[in-house]
C-alpha cells in the first residue's frame, strides 16, 4: 500500500508515494534526493538527520513521513537566500565549524531553531540549543563560537 | 511483508472507531520518539498506525483547580509553559530536562506515559503531583491515578481500543521538586529521578508529602514509607506542636526509607549499588528543598 503525501520543503509544493512506515529521512534522502540530512543513527540519538517542520526541529529518522502532509519542511538546501549562503553557514564555514561535514547539516539546522525563537542567546542557550547534536570530529567549540558570531550581528547582509 | 495500514484521523471519535475496529492490531503513533526507532531497528512491525497528532489534544489549560493538558502535547510545550512553572514546577523542570530540544519538540506527554519506561522523566512528577489520566475508548471513558496506570517495563493498563485523551494534575498549595541524575546533561535517560511535594501547614508544619522514584524499579514508584515519616512533622525552630521535628535526619530517614522501598537494577546507565546511593542523596535534597530545611 502506498499513499501519497503532499508537503512544501523548502517553499516548493512536493507530492510523492511513501509507505506507512517511510520516515521523513527515507522520503527526504530517497525519494526526493535531498541529501543534507544525515543518517547518522536511524536512532533520534546523533541529530544529524535534523530538519524544520513548520519552523520546529525535529528528527526527520523519528518523524513518520506521512505526518508531515500539508507541512513545511526547511533543510539546508533551503537555507540560502538569492543565491547567498545563510548567516549561519558563512560564519560556520569563516569558523571552520565543520571537519568532516557529516553533523554540519543537523547543527545548521538546531542553530537556526535556536535563533529564530531567541536571536541574542547566552553560551549556555547555544549549549543547550545543540545538546542534541553530535560531533564525532569535535568541532563544538568552532560551532559555538560560528552561532554567536551569527547572533552578534557580524553576519547582517 | 505485509503492507502497513496509516491512519491521521481529525476527530477523536473518528480515532477511537479506528482503534475499535483495528483492536490490538492498531499502533497509536504521536511523536514517534519511542516507538518510530523500534520501526526502524524491525524490533515492531507494526500493521496499522494510527495518528493522533491532528485530534487536537495539544492543549494546556487551567479548568476545576486543575491544570489539564492533552496528552499530544509536546514535552517542549510543558517545558515553556508559564502556567505549569508555576503550578506544577516538579513537571516543568522534568520536562525541561528531558531529552533535547529536537526530541522535545515531537515527543509527547501521552507518549511517555504509555511507552511505560520505568525511567519516563514525566511519570515521578506525575505521581507526586496526585495527577491521574483520563483513557478513553469506543466503549466509554475512565480516569486513572498515574501511580496505578503502570503495570512494569512497557505494560500499562491501557486497554486495546483505548487511548489516552489528557492528564490532570491537582493544583496545591505545595512546594514540588524533581531531580534528575543522568549519565551526561543532555540527551540521557534518567540514573535516577525522584520528584517530591511537600506542603507545610504557616510553613512549619508538613500537612502533606509525596515521594516518586523513577528508573528505580520495574515501574515510576511511589514510595508511601518514606512519606509517612514526614506526615506531621514540624520544623525545629517552629513554635507548632508536632510528632516529631522535621530536621536532616528525619529527611534522611526518609530518603533510606524510600530506597528500601525501591528495586534497581544493574543496567547500561548503571549499577543497582549506584542508583542506590545516589537515588538516597537525590532525594534528600529534593524533600530538603521542598520542605525548606538545611541539610
Ligand atoms: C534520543 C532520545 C532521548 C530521549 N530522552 C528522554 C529523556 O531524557 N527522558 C524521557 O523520559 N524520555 C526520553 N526519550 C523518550 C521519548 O522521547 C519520550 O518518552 C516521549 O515523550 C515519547 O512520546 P512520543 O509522543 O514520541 O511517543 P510515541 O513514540 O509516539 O509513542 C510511544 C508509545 O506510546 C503509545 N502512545 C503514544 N501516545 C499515546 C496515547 N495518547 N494514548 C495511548 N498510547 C499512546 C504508542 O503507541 C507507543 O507505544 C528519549 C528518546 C530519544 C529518541
Ligand atoms: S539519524 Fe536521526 S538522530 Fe541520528
Ligand atoms: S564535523 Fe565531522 S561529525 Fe561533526
Amino acid at each position: 500500500m502506498k499513499y501519497v503525501l503532499s508537503f512544501n520543503l523548502n517553499g516548493l509544493p512536493v507530492d510523492t508515494l511513501v509507505k506507512a512506515t517511510d520516515t521523513l529521512l527515507d522520503v527526504l534522502r530517497e525519494k526526493l534526493n535531498v541529501v543534507s540530512p544525515k543518517r547518522g543513527c536511524d536512532n533520534g540519538d546523533c541529530g544529524a538527520c535534523t530538519v524544520l517542520v513548520n519552523g520546529e526541529p525535529v528528527r526527520a529518522c523519528l518523524t513518520i513521513g506521512l505526518t508531515v502532509a500539508g507541512k513545511n519542511v526547511q533543510t539546508v538546501e533551503g537555507l540560502q537566500q538569492d543565491g547567498k549562503l545563510h548567516p549561519l553557514q558563512r560564519a560556520f564555514h569563516e569558523h571552520y565549524a565543520a571537519q568532516c561535514g557529516f553533523c554540519t547539516p543537523g547543527m545548521l539546522i538546531a542553530a537556526k531553531a535556536l535563533l529564530d525563537k531567541n536571536p541574542k542567546p547566552t553560551r549556555e542557550q547555544i549549549v543547550e540549543g545543540i545538546s542534541g547534536n553530535l560531533c564525532r570530529c569535535g568541532t563544538y567549540v568552532e560551532v559555538v563560537e560560528a552561532i554567536q558570531a551569527v547572533a552578534a550581528g557580524k553576519y547582517k547582509e | 511483508m505485509k503492507d502497513v495500514l496509516y491512519f491521521a484521523p481529525t476527530e477523536l471519535t473518528e480515532a477511537l472507531k479506528l482503534l475499535a475496529q483495528y483492536g490490538e492490531k492498531a499502533t497509536i503513533l504521536a511523536g514517534g520518539t519511542d516507538l518510530v526507532p523500534r520501526i526502524n531497528y524491525y524490533e515492531l512491525k507494526p500493521e496499522v498506525l494510527v495518528y493522533i497528532g491532528n485530534l487536537g489534544l495539544d492543549y494546556i489549560e487551567q479548568s476545576d483547580g486543575k491544570l489539564v493538558i492533552g496528552a499530544a502535547t509536546p514535552t517542549a510545550k510543558i517545558a515553556a509553559s508559564p502556567l505549569v512553572a508555576e503550578k506544577a514546577a516538579a513537571l516543568a523542570e522534568a520536562a525541561r530536562l528531558s531529552a533535547s530540544p529536537a526530541i522535545r519538540t515531537a515527543g509527547t506527554i501521552g507518549g511517555n506515559l504509555a511507552n511505560a519506561s520505568p525511567a519516563a522523566d514525566l511519570a515521578t512528577p506525575l505521581i507526586a503531583l496526585g495527577a491521574t489520566v483520563v483513557l478513553v475508548s469506543a466503549k466509554g471513558e475512565r480516569e486513572v491515578a498515574v501511580e496505578e496506570f503502570f503495570k512494569g517495563p512497557g505494560e500499562t493498563v491501557l486497554q486495546p481500543g483505548e487511548l489516552i485523551k489528557e492528564v490532570r494534575v491537582p493544583i496545591k498549595k505545595g512546594k514540588s521538586v524533581f531531580l534528575k541524575l543522568g549519565r551526561r546533561k543532555a540527551m540521557t535517560l534518567s540514573v535516577v529521578n525522584v520528584a517530591v511535594y511537600v506542603e507545610m501547614e504557616k510553613g512549619q508544619r508538613c500537612v502533606d508529602a509525596r515521594v516518586a522514584l523513577g528508573a528505580m524499579a520495574p515501574v515510576p514508584l511511589r514510595c508511601k514509607k518514606a512519606e509517612g515519616v514526614l506526615q506531621g512533622c514540624v520544623l525545629p525552630m517552629s513554635a507548632l506542636e508536632g510528632a516529631e521535628f522535621l530536621d536532616k535526619a528525619r529527611i534522611e530517614k526518609a530518603a533510606e526509607l524510600a530506597i528500601a522501598e525501591s528495586s534497581p537494577i544493574d543496567d547500561q546507565r548503571a549499577t543497582a549499588w549506584y542508583r542506590r546511593k545516589a537515588g538516597k542523596v537525590l532525594v534528600a535534597r529534593a524533600l530538603a528543598a521542598a520542605a525548606g530545611v538545611a541539610i
